[in-house]
């Protein structure tokens, strides 16, 4: 580290729940590198100056999904944000909406259980046998679903979105996102269970398309629209099943 | 600083193993960067109900004779109820365009046999049909097709 | 204080091979409890980071023997031909399934799943969703495993100890990274799937989290790591950050040029012939560092490098076959490929070393299997071909879900009392650890050490001089690892804890890359020695054993199964 370097100082929000009641704001000024990403930043004060600073992290490469948090007050991948476009103090904090587990680690057990819900997972009448081969899927089939299962899991869409914050049974929009992603695979014949998950409290409709989600998203899965996508295939599931169930009983 | 969200935002069903800190709220919300424009979007609701209101008060002068109409009519030249009604227009157009701009994506790029247009299509029958109502409304109102 | 809890199975690792085995044991028995502990959530498992793709034979033109062929060769051959047989055979057989699963395999106009070519690989073969293979194929398997509900995950649960009672597994000890607990899990059968370790060099596209866990524990636990000196270096990693250029690039048609704009692999001897870009990794990686060498790499600021150029391929072929390239190019260095050439150098990506295995995916301790990355079947020998590695962790996944699950069935559970004894010896040593102020010794400046003596010693190039130095140096490094002092003593997700488990972890495996290293005299594959360059059947056609002593590393050696392909010269 060359004298002329380039400082930033970092505001970190710290909370140990064996020490601390609340969570507090911790400053660290360091000597920044030109080429480095906010996590490098974090990465060296961990080393180098603090080592009790808790962050989770792993690829650097944003595809696994670790590192998440708030900078300047937005949800980012922090492997993937540059620093040189930030200035000279930068906020880091935990993703908002969810509870705190240490620093800049937040509970993802919630987000587990609301992905678990939508069934993300393939759903046929009957299973099939391996020497069957692999199905066909036309490149046009393919397109329909492969931008929603583009998503890498990493819950900033969650922080951004405002009718979580305020609702905490709304399944949200990663998850909503995945299966919806299932159920417009042509390999797939869960559609209407899934619609049934969607029609239930907490769920699509709870929606208000503040597409606050999709603007956060660093993976262009556009859960906005997935969400409200499945809104209208969930009212129109409900109307056919609605209008087959009296055609039915009769 | 931030505030608090839901204190149960997020949370897991069970609680977790260890003691945490309350969710908080994205600093920005509501008014802040891009929270303002979905703030507002939602706030326009205020304008519906304001809206509603005057068309049940206009209805029922109706029914009290013609005084009373033309009274409500009258009404309508004052200023506060002019301005009412360009602040009433100028959310209904912030509405439609941003209502518009998200309504293509949000169709399912299949319902059964069916798909839609391609989203450019969908945005300009979305105009063609905003702006075609407005000028038959306006016709309409002006006098135009009943004398 | 410790927590016990009981299972049929424990699987350690979350990715590849993990879930694969764990969806693998509960197709045999639904009701079977089946223990999945890693220590990230599972879609953050490294192998969401592979890129290229899966090699399993799917057209018409392809058979068995030609991949199984490829496979013998691009291993040197000191790949087991009895393995390699097998997991040829498997292959299909495993991606049809990660088809069924909902994994998103681009395709054919006709609706078939795609293939493209890859280095080493002697026809296309490499099933890919576009080049985000690893990523669409661990969140498939994570996604199909939550409807298994007899699937009980330990997310961030940090396995550090085998427990071994009778000479037979019994389960793990586990640190709960949230609470600061130590958890006993146990199983009547234990799978290891913790992936590679390349944490221990400075230069990787390993993430953080490759730091050798499984192998320090099976190593620790008396099980031999195999053929730890063949290090697979990528040849093509972004210079500074390490981060990985899928080979698919080459397999698309990219050329890599150096800084006379020559394309080097197709106009000079590397041994590659016409192969060109699309020759095995071991000797791409030595091309572009000779050339680097006779002054052809151009310089940078962080070090010397050469181009990997994709312009040809024009910007529809890079956006519907390559898309996070670009994606990764433009963040992580600031360069279209569409308009320019990307800097690459050799960095180092994978171990085709790890736990002693078999075919059966069993190990020498019984009720141990282990699968993927971290394990040795033997499959990739000396030099890994790009592509069958994600196919490697689905077959040999699957083999160690089954074949634990029989060995489960037909063993006992061992004293309970034993294990909890165990369990809370390894507590006491995590908590005493655990903010440590006694010692002199900094975390970070023993991992600077560490990552300074792998790189100069086990590097695409050695000697015995270096190699000698480095296993010196890592030796120092673990009595310096002892004096370590910690700051942290927060019980709750206390990561300075985690790095330094993980940094014994590390030092385990260093020692066994450096010493098996040293102890092959021949260059064979991804061991190239300038002092020794040639393969010298005569005497190192087999495999190095290297077994845990704590005075020390001992070596020993393996026979290579032969049989069916007869090792010839490697050349292309």
């Amino acid at each position: 580290m060359s004298d002329g370097q380039q400082k930033k100082t970092f505001v970190i929000t710290r909370f140990d729940p064996d020490r601390d009641d609340a969570p507090r704001k911790q400053a660290y000024e360091i000597p920044v590198h030109p080429d480095w990403k906010v996590l490098d930043a974090l990465n060296f004060i961990k080393d180098e100056i603090d080592a009790t600073l808790s962050h989770r992290w792993s690829c650097r490469m944003a595809v696994c999904g670790s590192c998440g948090m708030m900078v300047d007050g937005e949800p980012r991948l922090t492997c993937k944000e540059a620093l040189d476009q930030y200035g000279d103090t930068v906020d880091v904090a935990p993703l908002a909406n969810f509870p705190v587990v240490r620093d800049l680690v937040i509970e993802a057990d919630g987000f587990m259980e609301k992905l678990t819900s939508v069934k993300p997972w393939i759903i046929r009448a009957k299973e099939l046998a391996v020497e069957e081969g692999p199905m066909r899927q036309s490149p046009g089939e393919l397109e329909e679903f492969k931008q929603f299962s583009m998503c890498i899991n990493c819950m900033l869409c969650y922080s951004a979105c405002p009718v979580v914050a305020n609702e905490p049974e709304f399944i949200g929009p990663a998850a909503i996102a995945l299966g919806h992603r299932y159920s417009l695979d042509s390999r797939d014949e869960g559609a209407a269970e899934r619609n049934e998950v969607f029609r239930g409290e907490g769920t699509v409709f709870s929606c208000s398309f503040a597409n606050e989600c999709s603007e956060v998203c660093p993976k262009h899965v556009d859960p906005a629209a997935a969400v409200n996508q499945a809104k209208l295939n969930a009212a129109i599931d409900w109307a056919t099943s609605l209008v087959l169930s009296r055609g039915g009983s009769k | 600083m931030s505030r608090n969200a839901h204190p149960h935002a997020m949370a897991p069903s069970k609680p977790g193993r260890t003691r945490t800190a309350p969710p908080q709220l994205p600093d920005r919300f509501p008014f802040g960067g891009r929270y303002l424009a979905y703030t507002l979007f939602d706030l326009t609701g205020i304008l519906y109900l304001l809206l509603g209101l005057l068309v049940l008060c206009a209805v029922w002068s109706l029914g009290s004779g013609e005084a009373s109409w033309n009274a409500v009519l009258e009404r309508h030249r004052n200023i506060f109820y002019l301005g009412f009604h360009a602040i009433a227009l100028a959310g209904l157009i912030f509405v439609g365009i941003r209502f518009f701009g998200f309504f293509p994506k949000a169709q399912p790029p299949r319902v059964g046999p069916l798909k839609p247009p391609p989203k450019g299509a969908i945005l300009v029958g979305l105009y063609a049909l905003w702006i075609g109502v407005t000028v038959c409304l306006s016709i309409v109102l002006a006098g135009g097709v009943f004398q | 204080m410790i927590e016990v809890t009981r299972h049929d199975i424990v699987i350690v690792g979350g990715g590849a091979a993990g879930l694969r085995a764990a969806i693998a044991a509960c197709e045999i028995d639904s009701n079977a409890s089946i223990a999945l502990v890693s220590k990230v959530y599972p879609m953050r498992s490294h192998t969401v980071s592979a890129e290229g793709g899966a090699a399993a034979v799917a057209r018409d033109d392809d058979n068995f023997e030609m991949h199984g062929y490829d496979t013998v060769k691009g291993s040197d051959f000191l790949g087991d031909q009895d393995v390699i047989k097998y997991f040829v055979e498997q292959a299909p057989r495993e991606l049809t399934l990660l088809e069924h699963w909902g994994c998103p395999w681009s395709r054919n106009e006709d609706g078939t799943v795609a293939t493209r070519a890859f280095g080493g690989m002697s026809t296309k073969r490499t099933w890919y969703a576009t080049d985000k293979v690893g990523f669409h194929m661990l969140h498939a398997l994570f996604q199909h495993s939550l409807r298994f509900d007899n699937i009980v995950r330990y997310d961030e649960h940090f396995a550090t100890k085998l427990l071994v009672d009778g000479g037979v597994v019994r389960g793990v000890a586990a640190l709960d990274i949230r609470s600061g607990i130590v958890r006993v899990v146990l199983g009547r059968a234990v799978i290891m799937a913790t992936g590679g370790a390349g944490k221990i060099f400075p230069f990787t596209t390993n993430g953080n989290i490759k730091t050798g866990d499984g192998m320090a524990l099976a190593y620790r636990a008396g099980v031999a790591l195999k053929d730890m000196e063949f290090i697979q270096y990528h040849p093509t990693g972004l210079p500074g950050t390490g981060i990985l250029i899928t080979e698919a690039t080459r397999g698309e048609g990219g050329y890599v040029i150096n800084s006379e704009g020559e394309r080097f692999l197709a106009t000079r001897d590397y041994g590659v012939g016409t192969k060109a870009e699309l020759g095995p990794r071991d000797m791409i990686s030595r091309a572009i560092i000779q050339e680097i060498e006779a002054g052809r790499g151009i310089s940078g600021p962080y070090g010397e490098y050469v181009h990997l150029d994709l312009r040809h391929l024009g910007e529809q072929k890079i956006v519907a076959r390559l898309p996070m390239v670009r994606e990764i190019s433009k963040i992580y260095i600031g360069v279209d490929p569409v308009h320019e050439p990307i800097p690459i150098r050799p960095v180092v990506h994978y171990m085709m070393g790890g736990i002693d295995t078999d075919i059966t995916a069993g190990t020498s301790l019984p009720g141990l299997y282990a699968a993927g990355e971290c394990a040795s079947a033997s499959l990739n020998g000396s030099n890994r071909l790009g592509s069958n590695s994600l196919t490697e962790c689905l077959v040999f996944g699957a083999s160690a879900g089954q074949n634990a699950m029989a060995f489960a069935r037909g063993s006992s559970e061992g004293s309970e009392q034993a294990l909890r004894r165990e369990g809370e010896e390894e507590a006491a040593r995590i908590v005493a650890l655990r903010g440590k102020q006694k010692g002199g010794e900094k975390l970070a400046r023993i991992r600077a050490d560490l990552h300074k003596a792998m790189e100069s010693g086990c590097g695409v190039y050695r000697s015995a001089e270096t190699m000698n130095e480095t296993a010196r140096t890592v030796a120092q490094l673990k009595g310096r690892y002892a004096d370590v002092a910690l700051e942290d003593s927060s019980a709750v997700f206390n990561t300075e804890l985690v790095a330094a488990l993980e940094m014994g972890n590390m030092l385990d495996v260093a020692e066994a890359v450096a010493n098996s290293a040293a102890s092959r005299d021949e260059s064979r594959g991804a061991h190239t020695r300038r002092d020794m360059p040639n393969r010298d059947d005569q005497n190192f056609l087999y495999h190095t054993l290297c077994h845990f002593d704590p005075a020390g590393p001992r070596l020993g050696k393996k026979e290579v199964t032969l049989g069916h392909w007869e090792p010839e010269e490697r050349k292309y």
